[in-house]
């Protein structure tokens, strides 16, 4: 597929988005922004126990507000739940309720809604609602959720799994047998939350002069939403618009339809009025969706030479009390089961993984998606098996190490020409010196140091049949564009996806930019707006650049050749010689001769008589591109470099490198931006992040004072540098970048405590009181505190 | 109450509610879609706003309490165009991803990067990383805003103070 | 949302008025001073006072010396601190704390008043307050009393002050004679509260430790002092080196409190650490003045 290009001359440029600007300004429309008159404030009565039947709830006290307020219940909202199911005869049914009905089954689960003309007042109002529960007994860790004796959190469950399957190639058994060592470890990522810095909301109005019913929502996934929407409420999607207006940070989160989504434009249609819910941080911390949360036992079998012949897994996920749409419960433990090969060269792999309710707020995607745990398991278990066979952790990998592409994994997924083994020496040469360092301060009675590494595969931009093989709601990952010229020659792009940071406005103008011949600056692209925009998934799942970038690249590549002919046919000369550049014409070495793409595109658009005989007016394409079955495969080698002070339990990042491969480099601005945000979201994974329930399910961490992540002052300045092997797979050779950055931090991390402090470490986060509970062998303390 | 603010230049009295967070009313009652909240208790800085020539979390202040105050926005930093000098860095050293923590970055940076010019020094990084430790950015990782603090101090550095 | 719930806004431009205002409301009202701890908590409405008293007018904001003491108004913000030549000067220790406050925004708003009201157990000022045996000097309409900093902090959140009083200052005896110490903290990322925190402050006596003042935060509700460290401490040459068994046994005694952020056993290994490493560092600055 892949067509080799000219050079191009502004892929690949470091170019200067060209959105900056209003969101410097201050001038950018978030979803708070939209402000529809005679809107009704939204604010919920949200669950205050974890688990328990709802007795009666008490809205007396609405009486006596001197305004005006509705209200409605679960006993309202009739049947409207989210479904998210995965269609094999091993998942138990579950539904969320929009409004709780009968039971709650996690603190800060939506059991009122309460309306008002002013948010102040709707809180106000909320707070006058009383429920009162029969509190039941919380499901709190895995070990209950997996005991047969514990009623199920929703009627006819057996125990609290969603769901538990395997994945397996090869002969596991085998690789036992001719295994030299066994290693068994347990390992885990503690649970976490995204927070991107403007929360959830959702806004809606129905018109009833054209019908049409339209949400506003700080969504990545407007079109999914609009089905959804369709579905669930009867309502025609021809009649719906989902806008996503400029989009405060995602990681993911966003990527869920949510019961709010659903709740709000019930509302609005019920009521007759514009509805508005702004999501608060409490909110958000408590009842968006957490992320990670995993414990994973691996079995390796390794060779007396140390080479790895095989690997078992055990993968268990507390994905909290509901299923969350589209990846489902599913979603984290089966990525993680699937991922876990990673860049090693073994063909005997069985997994086994779960997902496990609890009486906390749903597991959903997270930038990663069970990649940082798997990660952080398989590359600490590296360290571990390399430390007892007495191994130089590097050398052990690069031992180990893919080098011959394609390669297929034990799996039987297909990865594509990467740079796994470069990336890995370059890094060994890069960190050399610090690890001279780290071993020098091995018997330091204060201070030591330790460097870490984390290599990993990461599957991007993975087509349809890794969608219906796990046979979940989303059900394809496809991502269109439409590029349309207007008849002063400059150009529309409208793609699929959501723009929150990602730079798609400035990318994508350079990539129809090269095809057409003109400057990015003409080419203005839209996004998020179902109805400008053509039928896509949105943004998630590292596709932006790859697929949609793809999507362009073809779209803009189609009306190239339309302006092509058009030129031919005007300059008297074979349209296969016609470049575009500069927005000129021209038979290829002849630029004197030449005819403005302006001209063409009027000529398109306007003076049709001018076209070659028998040509359709018009100057439009639109190609829908879905990604490769088995996804393309970026890889990465992420270093850190720490200093613990083993009384204090202190740890100071001293360095953080990153080598990776992200196929062709759209904007390596944009680029490296992707790559150090998701390093620093690691970072934050690693060390601090870590939302905790007690044993009764009740949160602990539910303000920013609590919930703890990286500042400024943390952070080193993260080094990158990149390597370049473009992927055949995709239009342009792009592989997806946006979520690798977190995925190797808490493993590089921890494995450089583990070097520092010489001890295995089994979990994240690795805060102060952690890392000085490990220190307890390198303080010399008989017993660890 | 009634409330005299000279917002971004223009005085206007207002009637608000003794409650109503500075925040929300410089939002809604003027229009300011540049004054965001990220956490509403202190903890992000994504609100800040100027009140009398300083650095203040607008979730933390009512705006009854500013009566007779003057009050700037990062609207009126560059204006539409965005021209401020640290505006103009953290475009070229992509000082931003999203957006949304960006009003409230550029509006505690302005006066940390005037009073290093106007001392004639360049702060290293940790002194700059302190200066932004209020404020939360999730998507960059700080880096980019940390070298566009650095270039919009060298920058004016090199050109005299007069900028 | 996070918004508060309705309460009636004073601006009085007279002490007398604050209190006369503040007598009115009990406990129904509350002075606001920076507001960076009081708004947060009526945003999250776990305050939900009726009335607020805002009491950044009321002129007090010096700081001064009187004699032996110093006086720091109320409503002097953090910040002041750190550029403040009579602070630097006489009380170096109270500098390198403040340094530890919050964030530069935190710091240009919120005021001592305001912290020592606010009584976060590991908050700086409160620290050094005790520290230092600063007075508070509380005054309501029946007059004014003052509170030594031992007696002021009750717990976490809870302080000597009653309905209708309010904080007019703070009084820190000036160190007499020649003194030096430090301040260490240990909190999760920069800015945040500490899991524990340490002040020394010693009096030089010749090649010797005069008086001692040792404090902490982290080993209980509010900060304290340790007396017994302090009398071990008196009379040593400052050549020698921190007492590590003494100290460990009186950490090893304290009965820090356990949370989801640090366990009991990690605040008290750690305000081991902290205290020997105050202590060395103090007598290393006491030996490089004498
Ligand atoms: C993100 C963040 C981080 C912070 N980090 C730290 C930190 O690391 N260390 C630290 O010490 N603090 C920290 N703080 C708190 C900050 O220092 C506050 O400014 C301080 O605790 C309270 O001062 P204030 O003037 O803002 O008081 P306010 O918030 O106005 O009031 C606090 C309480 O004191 C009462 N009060 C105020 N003044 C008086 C008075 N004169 N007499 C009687 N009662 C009074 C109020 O009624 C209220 O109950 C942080 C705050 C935030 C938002
Ligand atoms: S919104 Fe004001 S500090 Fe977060
Ligand atoms: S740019 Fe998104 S939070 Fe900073």
């Amino acid at each position: 597929m892949s067509q080799k290009m000219d050079r191009p001359k502004h892929v690949g440029a470091r170019i200067q988005r060209f959105e900056d600007t209003r969101f410097l300004s201050g001038t950018a429309r978030y979803i708070d922004d939209i402000r529809p008159p005679n809107v009704l404030h939204l604010s919920f009565v949200r669950a205050q126990v974890a688990h328990g039947k709802i007795l009666d709830i008490d809205t007396s006290g609405l009486e006596f507000l001197d305004f005006p307020v509705q209200f409605f219940t679960g006993a309202d909202i009739g049947d409207l739940s989210i479904k998210a199911h995965q269609d094999f005869p091993e998942m138990q049914y579950s539904e969320q309720p929009l409004l709780a009905r009968e039971r709650v089954r996690f603190v800060g689960e939506p059991v009122v809604a309460v309306l008002a003309d002013d948010s102040y007042q709707a809180e106000d109002a909320a707070e006058m609602v009383f429920v009162d529960y029969e509190p039941l007994p919380a499901v709190a860790t895995m070990a209950q959720a997996r005991d047969p004796e514990v009623p199920g959190l929703f009627d006819g469950w057996k125990t609290n799994v969603f769901i538990e399957r395997q994945m397996k190639g090869g002969d596991i058994a085998k690789a036992r047998a001719e295994a030299a060592h066994v290693f068994t470890r347990t390992y885990s990522t503690q649970r976490q939350a995204g927070v991107p810095m403007e929360g959830r909301g959702v806004v809606a109005e129905y018109n009833p002069s054209d019908r049409m019913l339209t949400v506003w929502s700080s969504t990545q996934i407007p079109h999914l939403l609009r089905t959804y929407l369709s579905e669930e409420l009867g309502w025609p999607e021809s009649r719906l618009r989902v806008i996503a207006p400029d989009v405060g940070g995602g990681f993911g989160v966003k990527g869920q339809v949510f019961v709010e989504e659903v709740l709000v434009p019930w509302l609005a249609l019920k009521t007759g009025r514009p509805v508005k819910w702004i999501e608060d941080r409490r909110e958000h911390l408590t009842a968006s969706i957490h992320a990670r949360d995993h414990q994973h036992t691996l079995e390796a079998y390794v060779s007396a030479d140390g080479r790895l012949l095989g690997l078992k897994a055990d993968i268990s996920v507390d994905v909290g009390a509901y299923s969350t749409f589209p990846f489902t419960a599913a979603g984290d433990p089966g990525m993680a089961a699937k991922v876990m090969p990673g860049p090693y060269d073994f063909q005997h792999y069985e997994a086994t993984f779960r997902a496990l309710a609890s009486n906390k707020c749903p597991i959903g995607t997270y930038r990663g998606v069970g990649r940082p745990s798997a990660v952080f398991a398989q590359e600490r278990l590296m360290d571990d098996i390399a430390k007892e066979l007495g191994l130089d952790p590097i050398e052990f990998r690069l031992k180990n190490i893919i080098r011959e592409f394609p390669y297929k994994n034990a799996l039987g997924f297909t990865y594509d020409p990467g740079s796994y083994a470069e990336t890995l020496e370059k890094i060994q040469e890069l960190v050399a010196q610090d690890r001279a360092a780290a071993l020098a301060s091995r018997g330091d009675p204060n201070k030591r140091i330790g460097v870490g590494l984390a290599c990993f595969v990461e599957q991007t931009a993975h087509g349809t049949p890794d969608f219906t093989r796990r046979r979940v709601p989303i059900e394809t990952g496809y991502i269109a564009a439409r590029v349309e010229m207007t008849p002063d020659g400059q150009a529309i792009v409208e793609v699929g996806l959501q723009n929150h940071g990602q730079g798609h406005e400035t990318v994508f103008a350079q990539v129809a930019a090269d095809a057409l011949g003109i400057a990015p600056q003409h080419v203005h692209v839209r996004h998020g707006d179902t109805l400008t925009t053509p039928y896509s998934v949105g943004t998630w799942g590292s596709r932006g650049g790859a697929l949609g970038g793809g999507a362009v690249h073809m779209a803009a590549g189609k009306l190239a050749d339309k302006l092509k002919a058009i030129a031919g046919h005007l300059l008297q000369a074979d349209a296969k010689t016609i470049v575009l550049k500069d927005g000129l014409a021209h038979p290829e070495g002849e630029p004197g001769r030449h005819v403005a793409v302006a001209k063409l595109a009027r000529a398109a658009l306007r003076n049709v008589g001018e076209l070659p005989q028998g040509m359709e007016p018009g100057l439009e394409a639109q190609v829908s591109l879905d990604g490769p079955a088995d996804g393309t495969y970026a890889n990465a080698v992420h270093a850190a470099v720490v200093e613990i002070d083993i009384h204090s339990g202190k740890l100071e990042l001293k360095r953080f490198v990153v080598a990776e491969d992200c196929g062709t480099i759209l904007n390596p601005l944009v680029v490296d931006g992707q790559v150090r945000g998701g390093v620093v979201q690691g970072i934050g994974s690693a060390l601090f992040e870590h939302f905790i329930y007690d044993e009764d399910c009740q949160p602990l961490t539910t303000t920013f004072a609590d919930y703890l992540m990286p500042l400024a002052p943390e952070i080193p300045d993260i080094e990158l540098h990149h390597f370049e092997t473009p992927t055949p797979l995709t239009p342009l050779g792009a592989k997806g970048l946006g979520e690798g950055g977190a995925i190797g931090p808490a493993a590089a991390i921890a494995n450089a405590v583990a070097d520092a402090l010489q001890v295995e470490v089994q979990s994240t986060p690795l805060n102060a009181n952690a890392v000085w509970r490990l220190s307890a062998h390198a303080r010399g303390d008989l017993h660890d505190g | 109450m009634n409330v005299t603010l000279t917002v971004n230049g223009t005085q206007r009295t207002i009637t608000v509610e003794s409650r109503r967070l500075l925040a929300d009313v410089l939002r809604q009652e003027f229009n300011l879609s540049g004054v965001h909240i990220g956490c509403a208790h202190g903890a992000c800085g994504c609100c800040t706003v100027h009140v009398d020539g300083a650095p203040k979390l607008s979730c933390l202040t009512f705006a009854g309490q500013c009566d007779g105050k003057s009050i700037s926005t990062v609207e009126v930093l560059g204006g539409v165009e965005a021209e401020h000098p640290l505006q103009a860095a953290f475009r070229s050293e992509h000082g931003l991803q999203c957006g949304y923590c960006t009003p409230g970055f550029v509006m505690t940076l302005a006066p940390f990067v005037d009073d290093r010019v106007a001392e004639g020094r360049m702060p290293d990084d940790l002194e700059i990383r302190e200066a932004m430790s209020g404020n939360i950015c999730r998507c960059t990782g700080y880096h980019g805003i940390v070298a566009a603090v650095r270039k919009a101090i060298g920058d004016r550095l090199a050109k005299g103070t007069q900028a | 949302m996070l918004r508060p719930s309705a309460f009636e806004y004073h601006k009085p431009e007279t002490l007398d008025q604050a209190l006369a205002l503040l007598a009115e409301f009990g406990d129904e009202g509350r002075p606001l001073a920076g507001g960076q701890s009081l708004v947060p908590m009526m945003n999250l409405r776990l305050a939900r006072p009726q009335h607020l008293v805002d009491i950044n007018d009321l002129g007090l904001e010096a700081i001064e010396r009187d004699g032996p003491i110093l006086r720091i108004g109320a409503l002097v913000r953090h910040e002041r601190y750190l550029t403040d030549p009579l602070i630097g000067a006489l009380m170096p220790v109270f500098q390198e704390g403040v340094h530890y406050i919050g964030h530069p925004t935190i710091r240009r708003h919120g005021s001592i008043g305001g912290s020592l009201a606010h009584a976060d157990p590991t908050a700086e000022l409160p620290l050094l307050a005790v520290l230092y045996d600063a007075q508070i000097v509380v005054r309501s309409v029946n007059g004014e009393r003052r509170v030594a900093a031992a007696a002021f902090f009750h717990g976490a959140y809870m302080t000597a002050i009653d309905p209708g009083e309010m904080i007019v200052a703070v009084e820190f005896p000036i160190p007499q004679t020649a003194a030096a110490g430090a301040f260490i903290e240990v909190g999760e990322r920069r800015g945040d509260f500490a899991l524990a925190a340490v002040a020394v402050q010693l009096a030089i006596d010749g090649g010797r430790i005069g008086t001692a003042s040792v404090a902490c935060s982290g080993a209980a509700q509010h900060a304290i002092r340790l007396p017994e460290l302090e009398r071990a401490l008196i009379g040593k040459p400052l050549g020698e080196p921190a007492p590590e068994n003494e100290i460990a046994r009186i950490a090893g005694a304290l009965k820090p409190p356990g949370d989801h952020a640090a366990s009991a056993d990690y605040r008290r290994a750690l305000l081991k650490t902290l205290l020997t490493r105050a202590t060395a560092t103090a007598c290393a600055r006491a030996r490089e003045i004498s």
